[in-house]
């Protein structure tokens, strides 16, 4: 009964992993606990603005998935651009891609046929 | 049990589609009643699955020949070719039958609760259960034509399903663009097994693969089938009506389709390793394969990263996770003429591609039933309305973090395994084909490091602040696939050795298929 999924040149072992992976969090357990203890729940330490600033509530800090990753598509604006517009959400067009994945295939594999 | 076992095949398409029909006359007298025949049918069901898979993997081929005085006899006597309905189980149909067997299973003991107060239940349940056979017929079954007819049942039963919640607009637009899609892709279907049966006469798969001539119609069937389970299976350019469908059915009937999907994408692989097989332009249609899945691995992450809808943001994640399969699938094809490059890593890709079917069938499943839970609680797909759930629904935001690990391919969970097993493979064939799926990946886990931190980090929002976890049945649905996930991830070995090895074996040995059926000459 092996537990390794062999892959031709190389193997994962998932119970190895998990081992190592113990192993690691012992040791960074380890050096944390040898931290200073100085974190006093209900003091000014713990709270989000040591100047007093009120802190606003769940609704104005929750960062909407909408906001998430703003940079990387403002970076891929162009490819975003051209690739939703091509997601027309009409069904009409969906065959039109399903008729040229087609058409395409068959002028490759005609093509191959003539050349072979 | 010998008997059991040897009309098993055509038990596990009977049985769901006889409790289909008895449904609604149990539910008219109990729902109670009606529930229970449906999960201990599908117990039973796959219980009969699991004593075949047995069956196969110890003994070889499986066939049944319906309306023969023996169910082995698949030539009659004084007949040269097989006539009859004939259903040929050899070790891929029946890993694809485990699949169907543990996917509907779980979507049954979900619906309990999650439709529960839903109008209508008697015929949700026909369908799901006729939905149920289709799938079950189209992985078993031997010969082209019924591969049609349980397609149409999928089809027209995933339809009325998809668009089973009437009171939602989108559910009733779902719906139609899932018959529409499937129709199309059905009657070419058709049209291509019309072509063939027109020149060999013949609609076993096995005998057809034997008489196979790759004539300029078998290239034209070829190229027809190829775009239809392509699109069936939500490939790249014919994804877009996937997320428009797997968004607003009811998850239970998403995690279903899936399934469906997957047996189009059985279909292909069938197709093009065994009916066609050496026959090919291997390295041709290999690549015109690989080049659907490197399009569905890029435009499915990166159109999923960009969605604010949880259920469209998994949908197009499934797009992505079959581009991986499909490039597992396409090298094993582009190599199946050449023996060493098959056997040095042309058999680890398609190992790969077959544990990745099942391995996504269960996560995205899990994404899919979070999802569901969410909406039954919250009444939103919308992320942009989410945050701070994690604080209310604990077990939904842990089975979302387990379901998400294992999407993005992260160890020890089981999308690393199967993935690793194509990264490796895939290398030796084509080093870029390795970097864009590992990119991929990566985008992967930021897809759901985006759909986690907005529905379930941060502070409670005050409108969710009395949001509980959802019904037992519900969290018991979801348990059965975070467990099979982590039993499939730390140990991958037995998974492969045990279910994917056999299945492999079986889709790169057309000689064996089609000796099962022509070599039974009485």
């Amino acid at each position: 009964m092996t537990l390794i999924a062999e892959s031709g040149y190389e193997f994962w072992n998932p119970i190895i992993w998990l081992i190592t992976f113990a192993v690691v969090m012992v040791i960074v357990y380890f050096f944390r606990k040898r931290g200073v203890e100085k974190y006093k729940k209900g003091e000014d330490q713990t709270k989000i603005f040591l100047c007093g600033e009120e802190v606003p509530g769940a609704e104005q800090r929750q960062v909407r998935g909408g906001n998430v990753y703003w940079g990387f598509f403002e970076t891929l604006k162009e490819y975003y651009d051209g690739i939703v517009r091509l997601h027309t959400g009409i069904v009409n067009d969906y065959v039109v891609w399903f008729v040229a994945v087609m058409a395409i295939s068959a002028i490759i594999l005609l093509i191959v046929k003539l050349v072979g | 049990m010998a008997t059991l076992i040897e009309h098993s095949s055509i038990l596990i398409i009977a049985v769901p589609l006889l409790i289909a029909f008895l449904t609604p006359l149990i539910g008219m007298a109990s729902k109670k009643a009606r529930n229970a025949v449906v999960i201990v049918g599908l117990s039973f069901v796959a219980f009969l699955v699991f004593a075949l898979a047995r069956d196969v993997i110890l003994n070889g081929i499986h066939t049944y020949t319906l309306g023969a005085t023996s169910p082995s006899l698949t030539i009659p006597e004084g007949a040269m070719m097989p006539i009859r309905i004939i259903l040929e189980v050899d070790g891929v149909s029946v890993f694809m039958g485990i699949v169907v067997a543990i996917v509907s299973l779980v979507a049954v003991v979900y619906s309990l609760s999650s439709m529960k107060g839903e109008t209508g239940q008697n015929r949700f349940y026909t369908l799901l259960l006729l939905m149920v056979a289709g799938a079950f017929g189209m992985v078993f079954t031997g010969d082209l034509f019924n591969l049609f007819v349980f397609l149409e049942i999928t089809s027209i039963s995933g339809a009325a399903l998809v668009a089973f919640k009437t009171r939602f607009a989108d559910s009733q637009e779902g719906g139609f663009k899932y018959i529409v899609v499937s129709a199309v892709a059905s009657l070419m279907v058709l049209f291509a097994i019309s072509l063939l049966y027109a020149q060999y006469n013949l609609l076993n798969i096995g005998a057809l693969a034997a008489a196979m001539q790759y004539t300029m119609l078998d290239r034209i069937a070829l190229v027809i089938l190829i775009a239809a389970f392509a699109m069936k299976l939500g490939g790249v350019p014919m994804h877009m009506w996937l997320s428009d469908t797997y968004s607003v059915a009811p998850v239970s009937i998403t995690v279903l389709l899936i399934t469906v999907s997957q047996a189009s994408m059985y279909a292909l692989m069938r197709i093009g390793f065994i009916l066609y097989g050496v026959t090919l332009d291997l390295a041709v249609v290999g690549w015109i394969i690989i080049a659907i899945g490197i399009l569905s691995m890029f435009i499915g992450v990166t159109m999923a990263v960009r969605q604010t809808d949880i259920t469209r943001l998994i949908a197009y994640n499934c797009v992505c996770e079959s581009g991986f399969m499909l490039v597992g699938f396409g090298v094993g094809l582009a190599v199946l003429g050449n023996h060493t490059a098959l056997r040095t890593y042309g058999t680890t890709a398609i190992s790969g591609a077959i544990f990745h079917m099942i391995n996504h069938a269960l996560f995205e499943g899990l994404l899919f039933l979070v999802a569901g839970a969410i909406f039954y609680r919250i009444g939103t797909r919308d992320l942009n309305r989410m945050g701070g759930l994690g604080h209310t629904m604990k077990f939904t935001a842990a089975f979302f973090l387990l379901g998400a690990l294992a999407s993005s391919g992260l160890p020890p969970f089981n999308g690393f395994a199967s993935k690793i097993l194509i990264y490796e493979s895939v290398y030796q064939f084509n080093p870029v084909l390795t970097i864009i799926g590992i990119l991929v990946s990566i985008i992967t886990l930021a897809v759901f490091v985006k759909a986690f931190f907005s529905a379930f980090t941060g502070a409670v929002l005050p409108k969710y602040e009395d949001i509980k976890e959802v019904p037992k049945t519900m969290i018991a649905a979801m348990t059965i696939f975070a467990v099979i996930i982590i039993i499939f991830g730390l140990f991958p070995g037995l998974i492969v050795d045990w279910i994917v090895r056999p299945a492999t074996d079986a889709l790169v040995d057309q000689a064996s298929y089609i000796n099962t059926i022509m070599g039974a000459i009485p």
